[in-house]
């Protein structure tokens, strides 16, 4: 017995979702990631504290006042004052800036820097790319924070010394993640189609290989802005970042404050706090970005 | 009436009382009248390492604190009596009656760690280097020995120093810490084999030395003092951290800082350790100022360098640091008090030494002006990453300086970065420079004022300040010499070529079971440690 089969058109019809605005994507955001969405009110916090110290803190941070040393924290010193009558909340203020320019710098630098290394070894392959993962085996190797000393050792205590010993442990592990990332993007046929057409290599990796790959670089770039505004303030406790009397958290909570914590306990408590504050931000922030921008977890 | 005869009563048995306990506890301060016992390891702190071994080639607590155990000196401070001239290996000494040459017999049957003998021909050996050093040989102090024509040992027993002119200062500056005896034989082969090595024949012998972590000496049983050293041994740890060393002895894991700690960490330590702990105060051969370095811009320049001393508030600094630091008075470049010393009356027509702090910061301001910086300027200080009291000075002078609008970053280094940087190199505008030495001696305290000095780390060159060294160096009277070296002082200070800041105090703590350590106004001097003991391991 035959069978006929009769062959008709389907037919098919999607709506595209219509495109939110960014009031929207915030709202969405925020509900969809209230922690994330306290990471970045922390973070933004932190940034109008530190651009506007200037105008915030209750007095300069320099200013000694010799007849309130070690002062409780009050109505005039809200967290106190140090052991040269420094107000220690306006220190805190501007101590802020240096925790985040050399967060930020550092992160920005350190996956940038990664990120063309791991777009460039993806993408070039063979011995190129050999020589580049071993030389981030090598970087790996060491554990973060060990890497940044030895680098802050030799290069001497200074602000953009930190920049520079934080930046370089980020590299590798920003290549990494970038290069898996271009790994799959350079397999992609308008890849194989701009090659065709006669760009250049380093056209295609900077105008379409890079674009490509930056939700992974934003991902990893405030991943590890927490982690470098803690290694700053480790570097400062050390001796090996910003010297007194800069006021920098990790600096406040060295030295001078372990030797009067008992007589004073306001001087380590709270830039401790600060520090915490910070890096909590970043990584509540970091985590919940990670998620949005991640396909596979999007919209869970 | 009743009331106040009662009153009477108690206050005379508290008198009394007083007077009884008072030369009880001064008399014995460390356990000196009690039976030594032997044996135990003393556990020390420190705050620094060495930048080399040999001491003829540093000027740092750091250096010898650590060997000065390991070593023999020609004559040394009494180390219950500062500044009591006694013997070490000298036994006695003559001084001819025209003050020409000095005299010396040695001890005999004196060895080195090494096995062989001390004799006279190791301390020529030792004395050539430090007054004629070879090329290429560092000498921190030659310029205090610039009395010495020439060391001879005329036979295994006996040296002698013979002099260009008379000098009333030699016997003190040979019974210098710092001067420790080497034996020739390894001189010979290379002048600074003791940067890196000892052999010493000191009451400790040297056991080993990791670089940021301990030091470490065990008794010497050939010892030349009979019955010495008490302990079997010392081990320095390491720190510059002074929570962490103040820690150490809180725990009980280290026993002494010889040097210094805050106020704050020594009542924490009485507070937690009651009796157990002991502290010596004393007041300290040396100060902290700030070196300007005399050959580069701005500091070519006479009104930068009298308005950056104009703009340290020196006496209010005094008031601020003292209990951070110890740094508690204000003086010229010997310690006040001492006959030596610019009279205050004299001192404070100085400028950096008006009472008046805000005429002082307009007069400085005023300066800057002049000499074409009226919106201020922008420096940097290099400075010892050595908290107490390196780094709060220089927190203290950076904001005082912000006053007079120069605005300064503080550069901390590694100790050996810091001397190469300021005593050897010259690579600094500002740098943090003590002048300590061992005892109250012009010699000692004013040779760095000299023309190519090595402790000249202001690198200045005044044939005026030259000639007043030399001078007061011949000066044998007493009084015609204190007014020689009363003008030098002025003369430096009025020229503001260094910059002094405070003189220091000497809190030494340590646990009740060190017996027998007396803190001498200086941290250079009995650190021998051959009569120290130990009450209990």
């Amino acid at each position: 017995m035959a069978t006929r089969v009769v062959l008709t058109h389907g037919t098919a019809s999607a709506t595209l979702a219509p495109r939110l605005t960014l009031a929207d994507e915030v709202v969405k955001f925020v509900r969809t990631k209230p922690l994330g969405a306290a990471g970045a009110a922390i973070i933004l916090g932190m940034l109008a504290v530190a651009a506007s110290a200037h105008a915030l803190a209750p007095y300069d941070p320099y200013r000694a006042d010799y007849g309130l040393q070690f002062a409780r924290p009050s109505l005039e010193h809200w967290f106190g004052t140090d052991e040269f009558g420094r107000d220690v909340l306006s220190r805190i203020m501007y101590g802020a800036r240096i925790a985040l320019f050399v967060g930020f710098t550092a992160s920005f630098a350190g996956c940038t820097i990664g990120a063309l290394l791991g777009v460039t070894s993806a993408y070039l392959g063979g011995k190129v790319d050999l020589l580049l993962e071993r030389l981030m085996d090598v970087l790996l190797a060491f554990p973060q924070l060990i890497l940044a000393l030895a680098i802050a050792s030799i290069l001497g205590p200074a602000v953009q010394n930190v920049v520079i010993a934080i930046a370089i442990p980020i590299i590798p592990r920003a290549a990494r993640v970038v290069r898996s990332a271009a790994l799959s993007v350079k397999e992609n046929v308008y890849v194989e189609a701009v090659h065709a057409l006669g760009a250049s290599r380093p056209r295609v990796m900077l105008q379409h290989i890079m674009p490509n790959v930056m939700a992974p670089y934003i991902i990893i770039v405030t991943a590890q802005l927490g982690s470098a505004i803690l290694a700053e303030a480790a570097l400062s406790y050390l001796g090996l970042g910003a010297a007194e009397p800069t006021p920098s958290w990790g600096l406040m909570l060295s030295g001078s404050a372990l030797s009067y914590a008992e007589k004073a306990p306001w001087m380590p408590i709270f830039p401790g706090l600060a520090i915490s504050l910070g890096v909590f931000g970043f990584n509540l922030f970091g985590d919940s970005l990670r998620d949005a921008l991640d396909p596979k977890l999007r919209g869970r | 009436m009743a009331t106040v005869l009662g009153r009477q009563r108690m206050l005379c048995a508290a008198v009394l009382l007083a007077l009884l306990l008072v030369p009880l506890s001064v008399a014995d301060p460390a356990g000196a009248a009690e039976t030594p016992r032997r044996g135990g390891v003393l556990l020390a702190v420190i705050g620094a390492d060495p930048p080399s071994l040999d001491p003829h080639q540093e000027s740092t607590f750091a250096n010898i604190q650590l060997v000065a155990p390991l070593y023999s000196t020609l004559l040394q401070i009494d180390p219950y009596e500062y500044p009591k001239i006694i013997g070490d290996v000298a036994t006695e000494w003559k001084i001819a009656p025209d003050g020409l040459s000095y005299t010396f017999k040695i001890r005999p049957g004196i060895v080195f760690h090494d096995g062989s003998p001390l004799t006279a021909a190791d301390v020529k050996a030792t004395y050539d280097k430090i007054i004629f050093p070879p090329e290429g040989v560092r000498s921190i102090r030659k310029q205090a020995y610039s009395a010495v024509a020439s060391v001879e040992a005329p036979d295994a027993g006996t040296v002698v120093f013979r002099l260009k002119f008379p000098s009333a200062s030699l016997l003190a500056n040979l019974a210098s810490p710092w001067n420790v005896i080497y034996p020739k034989k390894y001189l010979d082969k290379d002048p600074n084999y003791f940067k890196t090595n000892v052999v010493g024949s000191g009451p400790f012998k040297f056991k080993s030395y990791t670089r940021g972590s301990s030091f470490e000496g065990e008794r010497n049983p050939g010892y030349f003092v009979k019955d010495r050293p008490y302990l079997d041994g010392y081990k320095f740890f390491i720190s510059p951290e002074t929570s962490v060393r103040a820690a150490a002895i809180r725990s009980g894991r280290a026993y002494i800082e010889f040097r210094d700690l805050p106020l704050s960490e020594v009542d924490a330590i009485k507070k937690q350790l009651g009796d157990k702990v002991v502290v010596q105060q004393t007041p300290m051969v040396g100060q902290f100022g700030i070196a300007m370095n005399n050959t580069v811009k701005p500091f070519t320049d006479i009104r930068v360098r009298k308005a950056l001393t104009l703009g340290f508030d020196r006496y209010t600094a005094g008031r601020v640091l003292y209990p951070l630091t110890g740094l508690r008075d204000v003086g010229p470049l010997i310690r006040p008090g001492t006959e030596w010393a610019l009279p205050p009356a004299e001192l404070e027509t100085i400028p950096g030494f008006w009472r008046d702090a805000e005429k002082s910061r307009a007069e400085a301001k005023r300066l800057l002006a002049e000499a074409g910086y009226p919106n201020g300027l922008k420096l940097v200080l290099k400075n010892r990453n050595v908290k107490l009291p390196y780094q709060d000075l220089a927190v203290f002078v950076i904001q005082e300086w912000r006053k007079i609008g120069v605005e300064v970053e503080n550069r901390p280094l590694e100790t050996a970065s810091w001397f190469s940087d300021g005593r050897d190199t010259g690579n600094f505008e500002l740098i943090i420079a003590p002048t300590v030495e061992f005892m109250d001696e012009p010699d000692q305290f004013l040779n760095r004022y000299t023309t190519g000095a090595p402790q000249n780390w202001s690198r200045f060159s005044d044939p005026a300040v030259d000639d007043l060294f030399a001078r007061q160096a011949r000066a044998v009277d007493p009084v015609e010499r204190r007014k020689l070296v009363h003008q030098l002082q002025k003369r430096v200070l009025e020229q503001a070529y260094y910059m002094p800041g405070l003189w220091w105090s000497r809190r030494v703590v340590h646990l009740a079971k060190v017996k027998n350590y007396v803190a001498p106004p200086s941290h250079y001097t009995n650190q021998k440690l051959q009569d120290v003991w130990l009450s209990e391991d």
